[in-house]
C-alpha cells in the first residue's frame, strides 16, 4: 500500500500502457497518479459525478493558470459552470501541459501512417464507457507530467520528459467528480520518451491538511447551474432542428452607443499625439484615448491574468 | 487654457464600468477618471512625462 501519513488509502491500482480507468472520487478525496518507472505522460479527464454536462475544460484552466499548471492551481469546469473541480495539491515535477489537445487515432493514421494505434481519444472513451459515456464525451485533455513549451515563432513543441520513478500528482476532489486518468498513448512521440510505462493510481480520504492546501475559489454570479438555463433538458437526439418558438434574448442587447466628452488640455492633447504616432494604440484621438483608459483600467483594478499587452 | 474636446464612444457596459469605478470612490466623475487614466498611462509610458512627474 501507498504510504500517505495521516491518511487512509480507499483505493490502489496500476494502469497499463493503452489504458485508463474511470474513477468515482466523492468531494474531498484525493487522487494520486504515480510514476512507477518515470518519464510517462499521464492524460486526465473529470466530469461532475450528477452530471456528466458539467466537465474539465482546458482552456479556462489554461487562461487562469498558464500553459503549465502545477501545484496550487484548480483543474475548471466549462462555461458556464466555471467551478474548480479539483485542486493541484502536490506535484513533484511541475511539467504539465493544458496546450495540446488530446492525441487520437486520426493524427497517428495522419501523421504515422498507423490507422490502429494507441491513443489518448480512444483510451478515454473506452475507459468513461464503464459509466455510458460515448466518444463524443471525451474532452480535452489535462496532461500530467508533459513537458511542453512554445518556441520563438509561437509553435507548440513537446520536450524530454523529465519525470522520475516515485514522481506523482496529487488532484484533492472539490466536488464529486468521475476521474479518469489514463496512460498517454503516444508511444512514437516525445511525449513519454517513446517508451509507454505503467501508471499507479491511488485514492486516498483528504485531510484536514489536504484542504488547508487550497486557496479559496471565487463564487461569483456567472458561475451558473442548469437550473438557471433556458433549455433545462439534454438533447437526447442527434439532429438539430429549429425550435419555432425561439425568440432571441442575448445579454444586454442591443449595444448603445452613446459619446462621453472629455476636455483635454494643451499638454494631454500632446501624449495623446505622441502616443498616437507610434502606431500602436488606434488612427483617431479618440481610439487612442479609449485604448489608453482601458488599458490602465486593467492594469489597476482587474482580478485574474492580465490579458492587456503591456504596450 | 485651451482646450479640446474628444468624444469617446463607449456603451452601455463599458460606462458601467467607468460608473463602478466612480462607485468605488476611484473618481468623482467619468471625466475625471479618464483624465486620471491618461495622466497615469503618459507617466508610465512617455519617458518625458514620467521624468517630469519625479523631478
Amino acid at each position: 500500500m501507498t504510504t500517505s501519513p495521516g491518511r487512509n488509502t480507499v483505493h490502489e491500482l496500476t494502469i497499463e500502457p493503452g489504458t485508463g480507468k474511470a474513477l468515482e472520487l466523492r468531494r474531498g478525496q484525493v487522487l494520486r497518479i504515480e510514476q512507477t518507472s518515470g518519464r510517462q505522460c499521464a492524460d486526465f479527464n473529470c466530469f461532475n459525478l450528477h452530471d456528466y454536462k458539467e466537465f474539465f475544460h482546458t482552456g479556462r484552466t489554461r487562461h487562469l493558470h498558464g500553459l503549465h499548471p502545477t501545484k496550487g492551481d484548480f483543474l475548471w469546469s466549462a462555461p458556464p459552470r466555471e467551478r474548480p473541480m479539483m485542486a493541484i495539491i502536490e506535484d513533484t515535477v511541475g511539467t504539465n501541459d493544458v496546450l495540446y489537445p488530446r492525441c487520437s487515432g486520426f493524427l497517428f493514421e495522419h501523421h504515422y501512417g498507423l490507422a490502429v494505434h494507441t491513443n489518448c481519444h480512444d483510451i478515454q472513451a473506452e475507459a468513461q464507457r464503464e459509466f455510458g459515456l460515448t466518444p463524443d464525451d471525451v474532452h480535452d485533455s489535462f496532461n500530467f507530467f508533459m513537458h511542453t513549451g512554445v518556441d520563438a515563432a509561437g509553435r507548440p513543441f513537446i520536450a524530454k520528459n523529465t519525470a522520475k520513478r516515485g514522481d506523482y500528482v496529487e488532484l484533492l476532489a472539490l466536488i464529486d467528480v468521475l476521474a479518469i486518468p489514463n496512460v498517454c498513448g503516444a508511444d512514437v512521440m516525445m511525449t513519454s520518451d517513446f517508451e509507454l510505462k505503467p501508471l499507479k493510481l491511488t485514492v486516498f480520504e483528504g485531510t484536514d491538511q489536504d484542504w488547508s492546501r487550497v486557496s479559496e475559489p471565487p463564487r461569483l454570479k456567472n458561475q451558473r447551474s442548469p437550473s438557471q438555463f433556458k433549455v433545462k433538458n439534454i438533447k437526447a437526439d442527434r439532429e438539430l432542428y429549429r425550435d419555432p418558438s425561439y425568440r432571441p434574448e442575448f445579454t444586454n442587447v442591443p449595444l448603445q452607443i452613446s459619446e462621453l466628452e472629455v476636455k483635454l488640455t494643451d499638454e494631454e492633447l500632446e501624449w495623446i499625439e505622441r502616443l498616437k504616432v507610434t502606431g500602436k494604440y488606434g488612427e483617431s484621438d479618440a481610439e487612442v484615448l479609449r485604448y489608453v483608459f482601458f488599458t490602465w483600467w486593467i492594469g489597476e483594478f482587474m482580478h485574474g491574468p492580465k490579458h492587456a499587452a503591456s504596450t | 487654457m485651451a482646450e479640446t474636446t474628444v468624444r469617446l464612444r463607449l456603451n452601455q457596459q463599458q460606462l458601467e464600468l467607468i460608473d463602478n469605478s466612480i462607485k468605488a470612490g476611484e473618481s468623482a466623475g467619468r471625466e475625471e477618471l479618464i483624465h486620471r487614466a491618461l495622466r497615469e498611462f503618459a507617466a508610465a509610458h512617455l519617458p518625458s512625462v514620467a521624468d517630469r512627474k519625479k523631478s
